[in-house]
């Protein structure tokens, strides 16, 4: 294969991987959270792709597409709650659900 | 391709990456953000290129940054600035930890792959010019792989209905 | 005849539940009845088994019978047995005769008292305790019928029980009681480890073969119980603060029968003590001091019954002292005639205290020859047989001990008969003051408050039961007359043999002497009355006689301070801080953890998504090292 080893494609996604979680845990608006989300499952894809090349099967690339069908899925839900807070006047803070304090 | 060429437009791909990526976690602006992740879809999608995965790249572009991201700067726009809210609050050893955390995970991950480098990921395997083609995929979706189709569609068909369910309840509400 | 026994032993415990089931629905006065009725058919079944014991062969006259095996532990048995047997069949005579009679007063002397019913429930439960314990076939029925008289004793003082003094004088009774039956059976514990049975012949047969030690303490533990129910020296500070009950109860309880169960131990034991001759001498000395030092207090009291109390501390001081050398007739001949003049004594206080309205200081009687006569005879004639004047009953029995202890010989003989002597002497002191005191001179301030009956001196079931024990008390001693008959002494030896038998010129020779000594009393406490003065003159003497030479004292500080101190102590240093806190600090300190753990549940979704970045770090290292 020309170009750099699959290892080097594992490194990147690791590091977007790494992004994509550091935005999860320290923004506070619900958009960008998910945005990050969409980081983190990209990553994934691109491990999955990767190894589908690195073994010759192409297994990993339905699963990176039924990702991407899940990750749509998931994100027009997450998109349809968020404006339904805004509807209702809700301050769009993740630290404001603190429903679940005890 | 040559090899120097391959090279280069990997390192273009990759950092486009990783700076889109650093992009949409760091800007306050939602907005900017979207448009950094469609930055960062294209640039995964010249690297599943890359990995002769070109159906992949090709419904990488035009469903996930063509109508996903799409709908991310619709509920962007309609919420504008009501969205915005700073970086900083918290306690600090939350910060603190959620950054140990992330570089935690990065460094197994770096670790774990640095040490199967020198045995398992040696040599990928030869693939023919087909692999990755939307006629092989699509003939595994229908064979081998037909539950997974099924589920997805399944799934997708939920989402559109809670999307809907979302959207509406309000105005009943309203109404009554 | 053993029918008899048992009808003896049931029917005063059928007439104690029929007044507690029946509660309210009887009167007061049908209770008084079915204690009263139940009590002479106790002594109904009483006669028929000394009749049927008289009838039979002299060798035959040990019956026992058991109605069920109440314990089986291992190899040791004891069954619910009585044993009906010379010994036993004069002690139910008494024991119901004499308490029918004062079950009979109390109906007079407690009318119209609010808690009637409650009483004669206690009565014939006492009846039926006593009884229990005369009659038990084994060493263990005897400690229950020890420990149930024990409790009717408690209830009964502290009868009235609004009285402060009453309580505390019936716990007091109850817990130097209880030492007496720790002591008992403890002794109980050593006989079944060294004989494997506690039935009396079984124990009897097996007595001689133990080492010494063991028949010294079994004997020991047996003299302590003892020593406590008979309120003899050391354990004797209990019983003139039982004066607290109502009379026939000090009557019943404190002079005729349950103070004597300890003389009728050891009578009943006498194989145990004769293999231990040291701790029975042991008991005559105790009888000897106690008979002397109450003799002396009797002299400076001034409450009636207190007199009479201290009387009965030092007649029993006789019988122990008879037991203990081995007189074992004469010690129940003189139980039998003191149960019947000093419940004579005790019922004529109570109709002169009945008369006078409740008033028991005697500086305040005086002069009631006259207005209560036939109770005036009937003191002076338990006076009289106290004193021990021939031919009442007293001279009889009294002399038979002072003869015997003279002529057992030796030192121990020698000092017993002195004391005997000097015993009789006190006692005519004492009960002469305390007759003239009450029935001559002039009439003193309680007179004017006195109550009168229109048919004499007190209702008749007062009188009556008084008249019987008049009687009683001038011709119960005749049964022994040394040298002509001797019927009541050879009874009891069939049971319990004696060690000593006096001639009978040794008999008249010491009747002569402690006749004499006790005429000389007499006429000290004549002379000391007319001439306005006491008998004890030195305010030093009559200090330490009156505090009853100190023992109470004695006892509060050895024991009672000691105690309060230790409890007060550990309550603060122990109690207070580590268990009451250490329970307090479970509630608290669980509280304070949870509250501690609860701080995890923040709210904040950010911390939940850095949670689950962490634990998704940690899974990888597993799954790494695993594979």
């Amino acid at each position: 294969m020309d170009g750099p080893d699959i290892g080097w494609y594992l490194i990147v996604a690791a590091l977007l991987f790494g992004i994509g979680a550091l935005g999860v845990m320290m923004r506070r608006s619900p958009l960008i959270v998910l945005l990050s989300t969409e980081i983190m499952l990209n990553a994934a894809n691109l491990t999955l792709i990767a190894f589908a090349r690195q073994q010759g099967d192409l297994d990993g690339q339905i699963f990176a597409l039924a990702v991407m069908a899940v990750a749509a899925a998931e994100v027009a839900i997450g998109l349809g709650l968020i404006v339904a807070m805004a509807r209702r006047r809700i301050v769009l803070d993740v630290d404001q659900a603190s429903a679940l304090r005890g | 391709m040559s090899n120097v060429l391959v090279w280069i437009i990997w390192f273009l791909a990759a950092g486009g990456c990783l700076a889109t990526g650093v992009a949409v976690v760091s800007v306050t602006n939602p907005f900017y953000s979207a448009l950094a992740l469609i930055g960062n879809l294209a640039s995964l999608a010249v690297l599943y290129l890359l990995l002769a995965a070109e159906f992949l790249a090709a419904a990488q572009v035009l469903v996930y940054a063509g109508a996903v991201m799409v709908m991310f700067l619709f509920v962007v726009a309609y919420l504008g600035g009501r969205a915005d809210a700073p970086w900083a609050g918290g306690p600090p050893l939350l910060r603190a930890a959620a950054v140990v955390a992330a570089a935690a995970l990065l460094v197994e991950v770096v670790v774990v792959v640095g040490l199967a480098w020198g045995d398992n990921l040696q040599e990928p395997a030869e693939v023919s010019d087909s692999f990755g083609s939307p006629a092989e995929i699509g003939e595994l979706f229908v064979t081998s792989h037909l539950l997974a189709f099924e589920i997805t569609s399944i799934v997708l068909l939920v989402a559109a209905i809670g999307g809907v369910v979302l959207g509406t309840t309000p105005e009943k509400e309203e109404a009554e | 005849m053993i029918a008899g026994g048992w009808i003896c032993l049931l029917a005063p415990l059928a007439g104690a539940l029929a007044i507690v089931l029946a509660g309210q629905r009887i009167s007061r006065r049908t209770a008084g009845w079915i204690s009263t009725l139940t009590t002479f058919v106790a002594f109904g079944g009483a006669l028929m088994a000394f009749l049927g014991l008289w009838a039979a062969d002299p060798d035959d006259r040990e019956r026992v019978s058991t109605a069920y095996t109440w314990l089986a532990a291992g190899g040791f048995e004891v069954g619910f047995q009585i044993l009906v047997d010379p010994l036993s069949s004069v002690m139910m005579l008494i024991v119901s005769g004499v308490g029918g009679l004062i079950v009979w007063y109390s109906m007079g002397y407690m009318a119209g008292d609010d808690e009637e019913r409650r009483y004669f429930a206690y009565m014939s439960i006492f009846v039926f305790s006593m009884l229990m314990l005369v009659e038990a076939g084994n060493f263990l029925l005897l400690l229950v019928g020890w420990g149930l008289v024990g409790l009717a004793s408690y209830l009964l003082i502290g009868f009235w029980h609004k009285r402060p003094e009453a309580v505390a004088a019936a716990k007091k009774a109850f817990v130097m009681n209880a030492i007496g039956d720790a002591t008992f059976a403890l002794a109980c514990v050593l006989l079944i480890w060294e004989t494997g049975t506690l039935e009396f012949f079984g124990v009897f047969a097996e007595v001689d073969s133990l080492s010494t030690t063991s028949v010294n303490l079994i004997a020991l533990g047996l003299l302590g119980g003892a020593v406590a129910k008979s309120a003899q020296i050391p354990l004797q500070t209990w019983l003139p603060d039982a004066m607290e009950g109502p009379t026939p109860v000090s009557a019943l309880i404190h002079a005729a029968t349950m103070v004597t169960a300890g003389v009728y131990l050891l009578a009943r034991a006498s194989p145990v003590f004769e293999a231990a001759p040291d701790v029975q001498h042991l008991a005559a000395i105790l009888g000897a001091a106690t008979l002397l030092v109450a003799g002396l207090i009797a002299l400076v009291q001034w409450d009636i019954k207190r007199v009479i109390a201290y009387s009965t501390m030092s007649q029993i001081g006789y019988m122990f002292m008879a037991a203990g050398i081995g007189a074992y007739g004469y010690a129940i001949f003189h139980l039998m005639t003191h149960a019947f003049f000093k419940a004579l004594l005790f019922m004529s206080a109570g109709v002169v205290i009945h008369h006078l309205q409740g008033e028991q200081d005697i500086r305040r009687m005086g002069g009631l020859k006259s207005v209560l006569p036939k109770t005036h005879i009937a003191f002076l004639v338990g006076t009289l047989a106290l004193v021990g004047i021939p031919p009442f009953a007293g001279f009889w029995s009294k002399d038979g001990i002072i003869t015997s202890a003279f002529a057992t010989g030796g030192a121990l003989g020698w000092s017993l008969y002195i004391a005997g002597l000097v015993g009789a002497l006190l006692t005519g002191a004492y009960a002469f003051r305390l007759y003239y005191t009450v029935f001559r001179g002039e009439a003193q301030s309680a007179e004017a408050e006195a109550v009168h009956h229109e048919h004499g001196e007190g209702p008749r079931s007062m009188l009556v039961p008084v008249g019987i024990l008049t009687v009683l008390s001038t011709i119960g001693g005749l049964v022994v007359i040394p040298g002509v008959w001797h019927p009541f002494t050879s009874w009891i030896g069939e049971t319990a043999e004696p060690l000593v038998e006096p001639t009978v010129l040794e008999d008249y020779a010491m009747s002569v002497l402690a006749v004499a000594l006790g005429l000389i009393g007499f006429y000290v406490a004549r002379r000391a009355f007319h001439a306005g003065r006491q008998l004890v003159t030195s305010p030093g003497a009559w200090r330490v006689l009156e505090h009853k030479l100190y023992f109470d004292e004695l006892y509060d500080a050895l024991f009672y301070r000691p105690a309060v101190a230790i409890s007060t102590a550990l309550r603060r240093n122990f109690e207070e801080p580590v268990i009451e806190r250490s329970l307090d600090e479970i509630g608290s300190g669980t509280i304070r953890v949870g509250d501690d753990v609860a701080r995890v549940q923040s709210g904040l979704l950010r911390a939940y998504a850095v949670a689950i970045a962490a634990g998704v770090c940690v899974l990888v290292v597993v799954f790494v090292a695993v594979r």
